[in-house]
């Protein structure tokens, strides 16, 4: 496990190196790549003085949810590169795969080692600020078991965005080329769990409970954050299904790759 | 020229080996979509037909065979990146499919079209993360390095990031990359395609001496006969699928790498031109093509008859290739042969 | 003349065989319209209007705005920098085009194609499931049109300046990027300009921006008629002019400068 460990730390090392190398195009793909956060919450900011409020969510209620979306889907993004369903994709075309298979280490440790993208660093670096920003605004009222859900429910998204990538790159062992549909799971997700789960519609709240449980990550943490209550009358156990919710995704992710991979070898497309 | 230990347990064991690939076919043309969706024809391509073989530590084996033959998809199957359809296989005792991980840290492996260290590194370091990789004791890893530093002469590009080597030079670090953590089986796919002469005579004195100092068994693959000649005292020849000869290679040579070719540059335009043992096969202005049996007349005593009687300028001898080797072995009916 | 229609007709022909990957575009589009519906009526929350917007339109918007993304390369368009990074960018200076017209050519095939594959489809989906508004009359249907055409050519000579960086520095990418990041700010992409307050709509005027996505929405639902629509018109063409001129102004720099580096 230690052993494990120092080697991801070498391999991503070496990535971080190869990409610190191109200095400047490094900087500037920090700051333009985390733009688009920026500039979506700055246009609702804008905006919202002709509205009041989104479904009861005043604009600081409103940056506490996309902050903390933003800020785990970069980590995400940045920790599971290697499992990008695009990327991965070519390099089972390209038959990459088989150099990390000649190699004494977990086929899986070697991708997640494969690339560190640091360039999420705008996003996550963005997101955290408009999170904190809410934080600052909003009258929150700390207690012990806020203060401790409020890392787990973090590493619940990145878990969760992070099993979805694995999906999807998964998938690719049988279509080789990424499907798009992943696609709108993972950056789709994200979207919409940057705002209230009562603006949706029942059906799409419905497919966003019961199909892909996304409310349980961050909506009802957040009411339980925000100490708003429930407009759904769920049973009181929904708050503290997120790292369920995070973790499971991200289990079935990896066995569904582990499948793949054995699928591979038996195919050895 | 091996060392060939006598040990009755062989390294490598293979026993009526099978992999087959279905292949759909998809349907072409109008409403293709539809129709796929609810038939698809299926083709099953069987890449290795009932192979088997023994291989004892110590040897260098040669696996040859036309493209398509089946020899990649069996180097898969022993390297432990394919499941084979049916058969037995045994490796040092392991299944390489299955005992992937502890397996492959005993086998070195080389691929001439690719390379197994990173891309963007220089080479040093590269061999710095197999170590850790490996995890090879430092002091060993030193002294290895040491040696194949100085015998395949790296020092000149161990700087330079690997996206920037010429083949040869690449081919080189692929292979003491794939000697570092000290393997007893080394498996080699193509290693000299592309090479110059003079890279492929560097490449093949390692070959040999890691084979006589540290007892390296070898399994070869290659299209380049020459390899094959200058290295390994056995080979097996694959194809579509199927082994077809698995024995000495003098006795390959001799039963059906017959014909060979001299090609002469004459300084003169002669007229007629004949000789003891040959016959001409083709003639282009001042260059004559002249066919000989390999068992009944050597190329020098050809070279030295040819030269009692005319002048020459350059010539070149041609081997049968692998492809007509083949062939001939295949019109000659011949399946299988025990040695 | 000729040689333009064979560029767009193949441009489009490349367009409409990648239609696997537009259909799946065109299934993303979908789902982030539906999300941003959501939000739309969420903000509404009831109200009939807000700033001179009433639902539908608001609606409506949301729609035309997923419709161009791929009609005008929202998120980007790289093609010319790859060229002059790849070097092919020998091969189209040799043509007997200017490059702006060559370039110009190869965009609209494909902008056709995507308008065909995902634009219309899009706002079609949109009528059966969220329901919108058209154009009500035939000058209202012409103006948009034009409007979209303009706005087509204004979105082009703003790319094809921002790929014109890469003759002169390696980081074009980066710098397209951010340029692609102001449209998405400044040009209505986010929410009708109309919802933001006065000082940013002002500001957004002083750029090409608006012109490439709000007028010509406002086109189509109607928000704008008569004079103030001739104006918008007109301004679209002022900018696409000032773009041109640029262009032109800034290849001619970047030629002799490629020529000279003998690059």
């Amino acid at each position: 496990m230690l052993r494990s460990l120092s080697l991801y730390w070498r391999l991503v090392g070496v990535q971080i190196r190869a990409q610190l190398q191109y200095r400047t195009n490094f900087w500037f793909d920090v700051i333009t790549a985390g733009m688009m956060t920026i500039i979506s919450f700055g246009s609702l900011a804008l905006i919202i003085q002709r509205f009041g409020s989104i479904a009861g969510w005043s604009l600081a209620e409103l940056a506490f949810l996309y902050g903390m979306v933003e800020a785990a889907f970069g980590v995400m993004d940045m920790l599971f590169s290697g499992f990008d369903p695009g990327t991965f994709g070519r390099q089972v075309r390209l038959g990459l795969l088989d150099q990390l298979m000649l190699r004494p280490v977990d086929v899986v440790l070697q991708i997640f080692s494969s690339d560190l993208a640091l360039r999420r660093l705008g996003r996550i670096t963005q997101g955290a600020f408009v999170f904190i920003l809410a934080i600052y605004w909003l009258d929150i009222s700390w207690t012990l078991p806020k203060v401790l859900y409020l890392p787990l429910v973090f590493f619940s998204m990145v878990c969760f965005f992070g099993g979805l990538f694995v999906i999807g790159s998964a998938v690719t062992f049988w279509t080789v080329d990424s499907i798009e549909v992943m696609n709108i799971f993972t950056y789709g997700g994200a979207e919409m769990m940057s705002y209230p789960m009562n603006i949706y519609s029942n059906w799409m709240r419905r497919v966003f409970t019961y199909i892909i449980p996304a409310i349980f990550l961050n909506y009802y943490p957040a009411l339980f954050f925000l100490d708003k209550p429930d407009p759904f009358g769920m049973p009181s156990v929904v708050y503290w299904l997120s790292p369920v919710v995070g973790f499971c995704t991200l289990w079935l992710g990896l066995s569904f790759f582990s499948f793949g991979l054995r699928n591979y070898q038996s195919t050895g497309t | 020229m091996n060392q060939v230990s006598h040990q009755s347990v062989p390294l490598i064991q293979v026993e009526k080996l099978c992999k087959q690939f279905t292949v759909r076919k998809h349907h072409l043309g109008t409403l293709a979509f539809m129709r796929n969706l609810f038939s698809l024809q299926v083709r099953v391509i069987k890449a290795v037909d009932d192979v088997s073989f023994s291989i004892q530590p110590g040897e260098i084996v040669g696996y040859i065979g036309p493209n398509g033959a089946g020899k990649s998809t069996t180097i898969k199957i022993l390297t432990g990146l394919l499941v084979p359809s049916g058969g037995d296989v045994r490796v040092d005792g392991y299944l390489p499919w299955r005992d992937r991980i502890a397996y492959v840290r005993r086998i070195g492996v080389v691929f001439g079209q690719r390379t197994t260290l990173w891309w963007d590194l220089p080479v040093i370091e590269s061999f710095e993360l197999l170590r850790h990789v490996y995890s090879i004791p430092n002091t060993r890893f030193q002294q290895n390095l040491a040696e194949f530093r100085r015998i395949l002469e790296l020092d000149e590009f161990l700087d330079t990031p690997v996206r920037s080597l010429s083949l040869g030079q690449r081919m080189r670090a692929d292979l003491c990359a794939a000697l570092l953590h000290e393997p007893k089986l080394l498996f080699l796919d193509e290693p000299t395609i592309g090479l110059d002469v003079v890279a492929k005579e560097r490449i093949r004195q390692f070959i040999l001496h890691i084979n006589k100092q540290r007892q390296v068994t070898v399994l070869l693959t290659t299209h380049d006969l020459s390899d094959v000649e200058k290295l390994c005292e056995r080979v097996m020849i694959l194809d579509q699928g199927r082994l077809l000869f698995d024995g000495d290679i003098n006795h390959l040579i001799l039963r059906f790498g017959g014909q060979r070719r001299l090609v002469v540059d004459f300084v003169e335009n002669y007229p007629l031109i004949q000789v003891e043992g040959a016959h001409v096969l083709s003639r282009n202005g001042f260059q004559v093509t002249f066919q000989f049996d390999r068992q009944s007349v050597t190329a020098s005593e050809l070279i030295g008859r040819l030269s009692l009687q005319y002048r020459i300028g350059d010539l070149q001898v041609l081997e049968p290739d692998i492809e007509e080797t083949v062939r001939n072995i295949y019109e000659q009916g011949l399946l299988y042969d025990h040695e | 003349m000729r040689l333009f229609f064979e560029l767009a007709w193949r441009a489009f022909q490349r367009q409409m065989a990648y239609r696997s990957a537009a259909f799946a575009g065109l299934m993303t589009n979908f789902f982030f319209s539906l999300l941003r519906v959501a939000v739309m009526v969420a903000l509404y929350q009831g109200r009939i209007e807000v700033a001179g917007v009433d639902l539908r339109q608001a609606t409506t918007y949301t729609g035309l705005v997923q419709a161009v993304i791929g009609f005008l390369s929202i998120f980007g368009w790289y093609d010319l920098m790859n060229n002059v990074y790849s070097g092919a960018i020998a091969a189209d200076l040799l043509k007997p085009m200017s490059l702006y017209k060559f370039w110009l050519a190869q965009d609209a095939g494909r902008a056709i194609a995507q308008l065909l594959l995902r634009g219309i489809p899009l706002m079609a989906a949109y009528a059966l499931f969220v329901g919108v508004i058209v154009p009500t009359n035939a000058i209202q249907w012409l103006a948009f049109m034009v409007s979209l055409v303009m706005a087509w050519l204004v979105s082009f000579s703003f790319r094809f300046l921002l790929n014109l960086t890469s003759f002169w520095s390696p980081n074009s990418l980066g710098i397209s990027r951010f340029g692609y990041m102001l449209v998405w700010f400044l040009s209505g992409f986010m929410f009708p300009l109309r919802f933001f307050p006065g000082w940013f709509v002002t500001f957004c005027q002083l750029t090409p921006f608006p012109s490439m996505v709000n007028t010509v929405n406002e086109a189509f639902l109607g928000m704008v008629d008569g004079p103030a629509l001739l104006k918008s018109l007109a301004v679209q063409g002022l900018w696409l002019g000032m773009l041109i001129l640029l262009g032109q102004w800034v290849l001619q720099k970047g030629i002799r400068r490629l020529v000279v580096l003998g690059g």
